[in-house]
C-alpha cells in the first residue's frame, strides 16, 4: 500500500479545501431556492416542475413480515393515515410524452408529515449533482412542448435517464413505476449504516404502460402531443378519478438497500447508477390504498419535502456541487420555495384548474 | 584518348553529365516563391532587388516566428503526466471523415487528447487515449481536476501522424494536432459530455476523379501533407538556373525569334548523355548498338517480350494513340520493335514495325509499315520515331501511371488507416510527399506541358493513365526478368527487389505482434485500396462493338503489359459498384485471429511493392530522364506530322517534326529539373526518416549495385519530384 504521510500544513490546507467546497454547495443551493422561491413559486404561483396532478388519500400499512432490517418507523404492521399525489412533469397537457411521479405523505395534512418521499418514472435520473442540475435547468429553453435539445446533445446520460423516464399516452397514473433514484439514510434498530432507495409499484402485477422503445435523440426533445391522439389535457386525472372512485388503487412501496463502508465508491451515491438489483434486491416495505381524490384546490395545496423524514431516513451529508448526495441537499435547502408557493396562493389566490380546451403542449395555463 | 571506345566514351560521358550539387546562397541570387509557383511560360521569379529585400524580411519574420513558436513551446510545455486520481468523468464522441460520401465513416486510431490551461498559463494533461474502430472514443478525467480552480479552459485535441523519423535506431511517430475545441468548463458536469460527431478533413479521395487521389485544397496552407522545407530549399537551389535559361529563351522566342535556334537552346542547357558522347564518338548514339543498349538499360527499361515463334527474338512494344482522345499536331502511331539477342547479351533491332498516322493527310489508324536495316535512312527515322514513341510510354504509362498514380494510391489508404500500426513507420517515408508531387504534376504536366507537347490530349492522358493503373497490381508482382548478363537493369531491380523483400521481412519480424495487435488497419488500408482502385484494364469494354483490329490491338495491349506490369490475370480480385477492381484484397479479415496464413504474406508482399514503385522504380525513370530525354532532337515527347507528305519518316534536320523552340525549351527545363532536383534519398537520409537498417543494407551491396551501373546513393526513398 502507498501511503502518504501528510504535513500539519497539508492537512489544514484539505481542511479549508472542504470547508471552501462546502460554503459554495451552501451559496449555490440558497442562491437557487431564492431563484426558485422568487421566480416560480411566488411570480407564477408554481411548483418548480410538476404542476399538474391530482392528490388522493388512503391507509397505509407497513408489512406484516418485513424483509429488510428492522427500523422504528417501518415498525411491521404498523398503519399510517396516506396522502399521495400523481403528477405530469412539467406540461399542463396529460397526452403529451412526460415524467409521471408520485409523491408520497404519511399524513392526510397537505403539509405536515413525518415521511414523505417523491417519486419519478425512470429508474435512472436526468442530472447527477448540483452543478449538473443547474445546467439541466439551464439548458431546458422550452418551446412549443419540446426542450433540452441542447442538454440532450451534450449528455449521453441525460438521454439514456430521458429515455427510461418519459412515458407517453399511459393508460394510467396506477399503472407505472416510480423510483427514488437518490438514496437516502437508513440508520435501523441494529445501528449499521445503509443507504435506501424507494419505488412504488401497483400492488398487483400489471402492466407498465406508455413506455417507448425506440426513439432517437431528437424525438426525444419532442414532447408534443401526437397527431390526431384524441386525449384531452386532463386525461390522465380524470381517469385516476374515475378508478378510485370505482375500485379504489392499490399500491406497494419497496426499498432497495446498501450497507455503507467507508472504502464506497462514490458511484453509489450517484442516481445515475442502478444498484445491482441480484446483490441490493427490493424488499417491500408497505402495502398502501388510496380510497378518495381531493379536489383541484387540495391537490394544488399538497405539498412534499425531503426534510419531513426521521433522522434515520434523512438526506445523506453532501460535500461539494460535485459530490452525488448535493442533489438532495439542494431539495432539503429549498423549503423557500414551498413556503413562498402557499404564500402566493394566500396573496394572488389559487390558480385555476388546467381548462379542457385545445391550448395543447403548454407549461402554463395558456388563453 | 587515341581510339575511345563506345564503352570509354559512355563512362567518361556519365560521370561527367552525372548530377552534382551545389550549394549556393548568394543574396540577390533570384529565387522562387514557391513550388506551386513553376510555371510553363515564366516561373514568378523574383528579380527585382526591393523585391528581394521584402522576400528576405519575409523570411526573417518566419525565422522569428518558428523561434517565437519554440519559445512559447519552451515556455508552456506540455507535460506528459496525466491529472487523474479517480476518474468519474468522461469526454465521448466519435471522428469521421467530413467529405460527403464518408460522413458514416469512422477514423479509427487517432490519439486524441484532453487538456486544462492554469491561469497562469501551464498546460495540465486530463487525459488521453485514441478513438476505437469505429471512431469513437471516450477519455475518463476526474471531474475535481478539470473543475479545479485552477484551470481556466480546457480544450480537447485531435493528432494526426505527420512524419516518421528515427531516434537512435528506434522509429518515431510525430503527431501533429489537427482539430481543436474548446470544451466549457462549467459544461462538465460529471459523468459523459459528448462532443458528438467531429468530422475532419484527413486524407480525403477527389471525388472528380476515377482515379484514387488525394483531396489537396491549397498545396501551401490546406493539404492534408507539407514539403520539408529541406526538400523546397533544395529544389529551389537546382532549379533557379534553370529557370533562368527558360525564362531568357521565351522572352528571346517572342521579342526576337531570330537570335535563338534549336541548336542555341540545346547548348543553353547543361549537356547531357547523348550529346556529350555524340561529340566524342559522332553517330554513335543514332546507331543499332545505342538504340539497343538503351531500350535495355536505359530510362525505358524495355519490355522484350519473347517471340511466339523464334524465342531468340523479342519484342519490345509501344503503344500509340489507340483510341485516346489525340490533337492533329503530334505522331503517336503504334511501334513495335523487334530485337535479337547478340552474343554479348545486348538486343539488337531487326525490325521496326509503324502502325497508325505518321503524316498530317492519311489518317487511317490502321495503315502499317515495316523497317529494318535495309531501309537505310528510313531506318534512322523509323529509329527516333520508335525512341520518341518509347519515351512517351515509358513517361506516361511507367513513370506517371506506374510510380507515381500507383505510388499514390497506397500512400493515401495508408496515411488514412496506419496510425498505431508500425506499418506506419514501415511505410510513410517512402510514401510520403506523393500526393504533393502529382498534384503539381497535374497542372504542370497533365494540363500543361504534355498535351501541348505530346500528341495526346489531357482527356487522352486522364483517359490513358486510368486505364494503365488497372494493370498495377502488387499481388504476386515480380521484378523483370534479366534475358542475359548485360541486362543489368533487370539484374539490378531483381537485386532491390529481394532487398526490399529482405528489409520487410525483417521489419515484420522485429514488430510481428503489434502488426497483428492493430491488423484493423490493415484491414481498412485493403479495404481503402480496394474500393478506390481503378477497375482492370479494359475489364468493362463491350467486346462486341469493338473492329476486328480494335479487338487486336486490345488483345495485344493485354498481353503485353501483362508481361509488362507482370500482372497475375488469375489472382482473386473483388467487384465493386460492378467494377472490377484492380488492386487485390490483402485482408477480408478484421482481425488477425480470424485471417488465413496468406493475408500476412499478401501484407508482407504489399509492403515491399509499394516501397519498390516508390523508391526504386520511380528513381530508375526519374534519374535517367535526362540521358535519354536531354537532347531534342534525339528524343522527345512527341514528332510533328510537319507539313510534308514523308510526315514524321523524315531526317532529324527537318525541324518542322521536332518539337518547335518553346516546346524543346520546355522539354529541356523539364526533364533537367526532373532529373536534377531530387532530394530524399535512402542512404543520405537527409530527414532522418529511412530506417538505417534498410540504409546499411543498401551501402553493404553498393558493390554489386555499382557493378550492375546503380549508385545506390542516388536512390531516392521517396517519389517527390
Ligand atoms: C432525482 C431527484 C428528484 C426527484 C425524484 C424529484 C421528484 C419530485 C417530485 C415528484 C415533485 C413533485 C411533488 C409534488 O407532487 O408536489 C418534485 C417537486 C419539486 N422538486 Fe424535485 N425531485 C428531485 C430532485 C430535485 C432537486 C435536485 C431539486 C432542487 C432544489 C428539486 C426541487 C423541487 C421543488 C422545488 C419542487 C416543488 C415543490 C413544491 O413547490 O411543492 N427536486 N420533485
Ligand atoms: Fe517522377
Amino acid at each position: 500500500m502507498n501511503t502518504k504521510k501528510v504535513s500539519l500544513l497539508q492537512a489544514i490546507w484539505i481542511w479549508l479545501g472542504e470547508q471552501t467546497d462546502k460554503i459554495i454547495l451552501w451559496i449555490y443551493a440558497m442562491f437557487f431556492a431564492l431563484m426558485i422561491a422568487v421566480f416560480v413559486s411566488f411570480k407564477t404561483r408554481q411548483r418548480m416542475s410538476h404542476n399538474n396532478g391530482i392528490a388522493g388519500e388512503g391507509w397505509l400499512k407497513i408489512v406484516d413480515a418485513p424483509e429488510f432490517p428492522e427500523h422504528p418507523f417501518f415498525e411491521k404492521g404498523k398503519q399510517y393515515p396516506v396522502r399521495i399525489r400523481h403528477a405530469s412533469a412539467t406540461y399542463l397537457d396529460d397526452a403529451m410524452n412526460c415524467i409521471r411521479s408520485i409523491s408520497i405523505k404519511f399524513s392526510h395534512h397537505h403539509w405536515h408529515s413525518p415521511f414523505d418521499i417523491e417519486m419519478n418514472t425512470g429508474a435512472q435520473s436526468l442530472f447527477w449533482n448540483a452543478v449538473s442540475f443547474l445546467k439541466f435547468g439551464s439548458m431546458r429553453k422550452e418551446q412549443y412542448g419540446i426542450e433540452y435539445v441542447e442538454y440532450l446533445r451534450r449528455y449521453p446520460d441525460g438521454v439514456d435517464g430521458t429515455k427510461g423516464a418519459v412515458r407517453r399516452d399511459p393508460t394510467s397514473f396506477h399503472n407505472l413505476h416510480y423510483y427514488s433514484k437518490t438514496p437516502f439514510l437508513f440508520l435501523g434498530t441494529d445501528g449499521i449504516k445503509r443507504y435506501a432507495k424507494y419505488r412504488v409499484l401497483p400492488l398487483e402485477n400489471e402492466e407498465q404502460t406508455g413506455v417507448e422503445h425506440r426513439f432517437s435523440e431528437f424525438d426525444l426533445c419532442n414532447q408534443r402531443v401526437l397527431p390526431f391522439d384524441p386525449r384531452g389535457r386532463n386525461y390522465l386525472k380524470y381517469e385516476y378519478e374515475d378508478r378510485v372512485k370505482k375500485q379504489g388503487a392499490k399500491y406497494r412501496l419497496q426499498i432497495q438497500l446498501h450497507t455503507a463502508s467507508d472504502d464506497d465508491d462514490p458511484e453509489v451515491f450517484n442516481n445515475m447508477v442502478l444498484w445491482d438489483e441480484r446483490s441490493h434486491p427490493w424488499h417491500d416495505v408497505a402495502h398502501f390504498h388510496i380510497e378518495k381524490t381531493l379536489d383541484w384546490k387540495q391537490s394544488t395545496m399538497t405539498t412534499f419535502s425531503v426534510n419531513n423524514m426521521p433522522k434515520t431516513l434523512g438526506v445523506l451529508p453532501a460535500k461539494s456541487i460535485y459530490d452525488y448526495n448535493s442533489l438532495n441537499y439542494l431539495r432539503a435547502h429549498s423549503e423557500i420555495a414551498r413556503k413562498a408557493r402557499m404564500l402566493s396562493y394566500k396573496v394572488f389566490g389559487m390558480v385555476p384548474p388546467i381548462p379542457d380546451n385545445d391550448n395543447r403542449n403548454v407549461s402554463g395555463w395558456g388563453e | 584518348m587515341e581510339n575511345p571506345t563506345p564503352e570509354s566514351v559512355c563512362e567518361e560521358c556519365l560521370k561527367k553529365t552525372k548530377i552534382h550539387y551545389r550549394e549556393d546562397g548568394r543574396f540577390f541570387m533570384p529565387r522562387l516563391l514557391s513550388i506551386n509557383h513553376l510555371q510553363l511560360g515564366n516561373s514568378k521569379i523574383l528579380h527585382n532587388p526591393l523585391v528581394l529585400i521584402v522576400e528576405w524580411l519575409y523570411r526573417q519574420y518566419k525565422h522569428l516566428r518558428d523561434a517565437w513558436k519554440r519559445f512559447i513551446a519552451w515556455l508552456f510545455p506540455r507535460p506528459t503526466k496525466v491529472w487523474c486520481h479517480h476518474a468519474d468523468s468522461a469526454l465521448v464522441g466519435q471522428i469521421h471523415y467530413a467529405d460527403r460520401d464518408n460522413l458514416n465513416t469512422p477514423i479509427h486510431n487517432l490519439r486524441v487528447e484532453f487538456w486544462g490551461r492554469t491561469r497562469w498559463l501551464q498546460w495540465r494533461k486530463l487525459a488521453d487515449g485514441y478513438s476505437d474502430d469505429e471512431g469513437k472514443f471516450s477519455l475518463q478525467f476526474e471531474l475535481r481536476e478539470a473543475r479545479n480552480w485552477k484551470i481556466y479552459k480546457t480544450q480537447f485535441e485531435v493528432y494526426q501522424t505527420t512524419h516518421v523519423y528515427f531516434e537512435s535506431e528506434k522509429p518515431k511517430v510525430a503527431l501533429e494536432c489537427c482539430y481543436v475545441e474548446q470544451v466549457p468548463v462549467s459544461n462538465l458536469t460529471g459523468m459523459r459530455y459528448n462532443l458528438r460527431t467531429i468530422h475532419l478533413h484527413l486524407w480525403e479521395y477527389r471525388r472528380d476523379t476515377p482515379v484514387p487521389r488525394t483531396e489537396i485544397k491549397n498545396v501551401d496552407n490546406d493539404s492534408p501533407q507539407y514539403y520539408a522545407q529541406g526538400r523546397l530549399d533544395a529544389l529551389f537551389e537546382q532549379i533557379t538556373p534553370l529557370e533562368v535559361t527558360k525564362a531568357k529563351h521565351l522572352l528571346q522566342i517572342e521579342q526576337a525569334p531570330e537570335t535563338i535556334s534549336l541548336a542555341q537552346i540545346q547548348s543553353d542547357y547543361p549537356e547531357n548523355l547523348t550529346v556529350c558522347i555524340e561529340r566524342k564518338l559522332p553517330g554513335y548514339t543514332r546507331s543499332d548498338e545505342w538504340f539497343g543498349r538503351r531500350m535495355m538499360n536505359g530510362m525505358n527499361r524495355g519490355t522484350f517480350l519473347p517471340d511466339k515463334e523464334n524465342h531468340n527474338m523479342f519484342w519490345v512494344k509501344y503503344f500509340g494513340v489507340c483510341n485516346y482522345e489525340h490533337n492533329d499536331e503530334y505522331a503517336l502511331p503504334t511501334v513495335e520493335i523487334k530485337f535479337a539477342l547478340k552474343e554479348n547479351g545486348l538486343p539488337t533491332p531487326t525490325e521496326i514495325h509503324i502502325t497508325g498516322q505518321t503524316n498530317a493527310f492519311d489518317k487511317n489508324p490502321w495503315q502499317k509499315k515495316v523497317f529494318t536495316p535495309a531501309n537505310g535512312e528510313e531506318w534512322l527515322y523509323a529509329k527516333r520515331i520508335a525512341r520518341v514513341n518509347g519515351a512517351f510510354s515509358t513517361e506516361v504509362d511507367e513513370h506517371f501511371t506506374g510510380t507515381h498514380l500507383n505510388t499514390e494510391q497506397y500512400a493515401i489508404a495508408a496515411y488514412r488507416n496506419f496510425r498505431r500500426s508500425p506499418l506506419a513507420c514501415l511505410l510513410f517515408p517512402h510514401l510520403k510527399e506523393v500526393a504533393l508531387v502529382n498534384h503539381s504534376a497535374d497542372t504542370l504536366l497533365i494540363h500543361g506541358y504534355i498535351p501541348s507537347a505530346t500528341a495526346l490530349t489531357e482527356n487522352g492522358l486522364h483517359q490513358r493513365c486510368y486505364e494503365l493503373l488497372g494493370m498495377q497490381d502488387w499481388k504476386n508482382w515480380k521484378p523483370m526478368k534479366p534475358l542475359s548478363e548485360a541486362h543489368t537493369c533487370a539484374k539490378a531491380e531483381k537485386m532491390f527487389w529481394d532487398l526490399t523483400i529482405d528489409y520487410v521481412e525483417k521489419f515484420f519480424a522485429e514488430n510481428l505482434e503489434e502488426i497483428k495487435h492493430h491488423w484493423i488497419e490493415v484491414y481498412r488500408f485493403s479495404q481503402d485500396l480496394v474500393n478506390h482502385a481503378v477497375p482492370v484494364f479494359l475489364s468493362s469494354i463491350d467486346w462486341g462493338k469493338l473492329s476486328p483490329e480494335e479487338k487486336q490491338l486490345a488483345n495485344d495491349r493485354i498481353e503485353y503489359y501483362t508481361y509488362q506490369y507482370s500482372f497475375d490475370t488469375s489472382a482473386k480480385r473483388e467487384t465493386v459498384n460492378g467494377e472490377l477492381k484492380v488492386v487485390s484484397p490483402i485482408t477480408t479479415s478484421r482481425t488477425f485471429e480470424e485471417s488465413p496464413p496468406e493475408d500476412m504474406q499478401n501484407l508482407k508482399h504489399v509492403c515491399a511493392y509499394a516501397i519498390m514503385m516508390a523508391t526504386y522504380m520511380h528513381t530508375w525513370i526519374n534519374e535517367h530522364q535526362y540521358d535519354d530525354l536531354g537532347e531534342v532532337l534525339y528524343s522527345s515527347g512527341g514528332l510533328r506530322y510537319g507539313n510534308k507528305e514523308r510526315g514524321i519518316l523524315a531526317p532529324e534536320s527537318d525541324l518542322s517534326i521536332s518539337p518547335d523552340l518553346t516546346r524543346s525549351t520546355q522539354m529541356l527545363w523539364f526533364t533537367n529539373f526532373l532529373s536534377r532536383t531530387e532530394y530524399g534519398f535512402i542512404t543520405k537520409n537527409e530527414e532522418g526518416d529511412v530506417n538505417p537498417l534498410f540504409s546499411k543494407m543498401l551501402l553493404d551491396r553498393k558493390e554489386e549495385f555499382a557493378k550492375l551501373g546503380v549508385d545506390v546513393n542516388a536512390i531516392e526513398s521517396r517519389t517527390n519530384i
